[in-house]
């Protein structure tokens, strides 16, 4: 293949790669940015309550806290969970544990006397929720159908990314490589990253 | 009009290249980890140190930078029933240091990662309530490059849409692409 045609189709894969995965992109860089302006360590608030769901349930007599929160965990439906944590008694000596899901945390809290397994739902803001599908790719626990599909268009556009970014510097190399400001702008930000890094370690 | 938006995407592309390049990195390295290698290299060691120099978590954390060789920023200060503990943390490297009043020893556990997870914490390292200077920066550039994807993204569409040529197979392409990515997220989230 000619250089010339290596060009044409580097040109035509690079802004492929990048109308594909478009969608990918402005949700990065809107949870790059939101993300800059998030409480720090300490500072985060759940979202409020905003629902209240109770499923009736029996677990069996024998468990320890730790097995019966995980019975509680797999008997009730959360869609996109992740794992529970915190597993605790609380002040009514109910066994309460949090779960959390791409759309916030769940608070579930079992009523033994009852037979009831109350899940308080804090739903989380968009922002809040593609903070946490920035994160999904095909493979990634187990989740809804729809949850998987984005899973592959996220770990897609991952590749794609990396690939424009490489096909990004050949195109520049190959079409315009003495643009003294171009020089300038890639040293000082290669030099910036080399000096951070070098202060970091 | 052309011209000077090829100029601005390069440009923006230019500055954030090398934090664009770790985004990526550390997301594939995310995704195969599983795959990669990913060890971590935890050590433990005790130091004494006088009680003057240790009277508060942060004499302390004084103390190990100028005299032990610790590097990073202090977080998760608790206090314990002899003393106290907290973290040191740079990208890389993390120290869990426990000092004990009664006995004046900091027993400091280290990890040290490899190349991947500290681009994953490079990634990660958001957000302007940093302490240290470095972080801070690291934070900055996180978020100029995220601007800079914005950026680079919609002087992207500019580019290929002035383009008529490849205007129908892109049109195509950026629907398909919209709508996959659109209709997913929403269904996700209403499952849920």
């Amino acid at each position: 293949m000619s250089k010339r045609a290596v060009l044409k189709w580097m040109k035509k894969l690079h802004t492929y790669a990048g109308l594909l995965t478009f969608t990918a992109f402005v949700v990065w860089g809107v949870i790059g940015v939101a993300g800059a302006f998030a409480p720090g360590p300490g500072n985060y608030q759940p979202p409020d309550i905003s629902s209240v769901q109770d499923t009736p349930l029996t677990a069996p007599a024998n468990l320890d806290d730790k097995a019966l929160a995980r019975y509680v965990f797999d008997n009730i439906y959360i869609p996109l969970r992740g794992g529970h944590y915190n597993i605790r008694r609380d002040e009514s000596g109910n066994l309460a544990f949090y779960v959390f899901t791409a759309s916030g945390r769940r608070d579930v809290t079992y009523l033994e006397d009852q037979g009831i397994s109350r899940m308080e739902i804090r739903q989380n803001s968009i922002i809040g929720f593609l903070s946490t599908m920035h994160t999904a790719f095909s493979r990634r626990g187990p989740t809804t159908r729809a949850a998987r599909l984005w899973g592959f268009y996220n770990e897609f556009a991952a590749w794609a990314f990396f690939f424009m970014t490489v096909s990004g510097i050949y195109l520049w190399l190959d079409t315009r490589p003495g643009m003294r400001w171009a020089q300038l702008i890639a040293a000082s930000s290669l030099g910036f990253s080399v000096v951070l890094w070098l202060a970091t370690r | 009009m052309f011209q000077l938006m090829r100029n601005i995407h390069l440009g923006i592309a230019l500055t954030v290249i090398v934090m664009a390049m770790i985004f990526a990195a550390s997301t594939i390295f995310f995704m195969y980890r599983a795959w990669l290698p990913d060890e971590v290299t935890e050590t433990e060691r005790s130091v004494q140190v006088a009680a003057g120099a240790a009277a508060t978590p942060r004499e302390l954390a004084l103390e190990l930078i100028r005299n032990h060789g610790l590097k990073g920023e202090v977080l998760g200060i608790a206090e314990t029933d002899d003393g106290y503990t907290f973290r040191m943390f740079r990208p890389g490297t993390e120290h869990s240091v426990g000092y004990s009043r009664v006995t004046g020893a900091a027993t400091i556990k280290s990890k040290q990662w490899q190349i991947g997870q500290t681009l994953m914490q490079l990634h990660t390292a958001h957000g302007f309530w940093h302490e240290s200077i470095t972080a801070t920066l690291w934070s900055a550039f996180s978020l100029l490059t995220s601007f800079g994807l914005l950026l680079l993204g919609a002087s992207g569409i500019y580019l290929w849409f002035v383009n008529r040529a490849e205007r129908l197979v892109g049109g195509i392409l950026l629907t398909v692409g919209l709508s996959y990515g659109l209709i997913t997220l929403i269904l996700t989230r209403l499952d849920s």
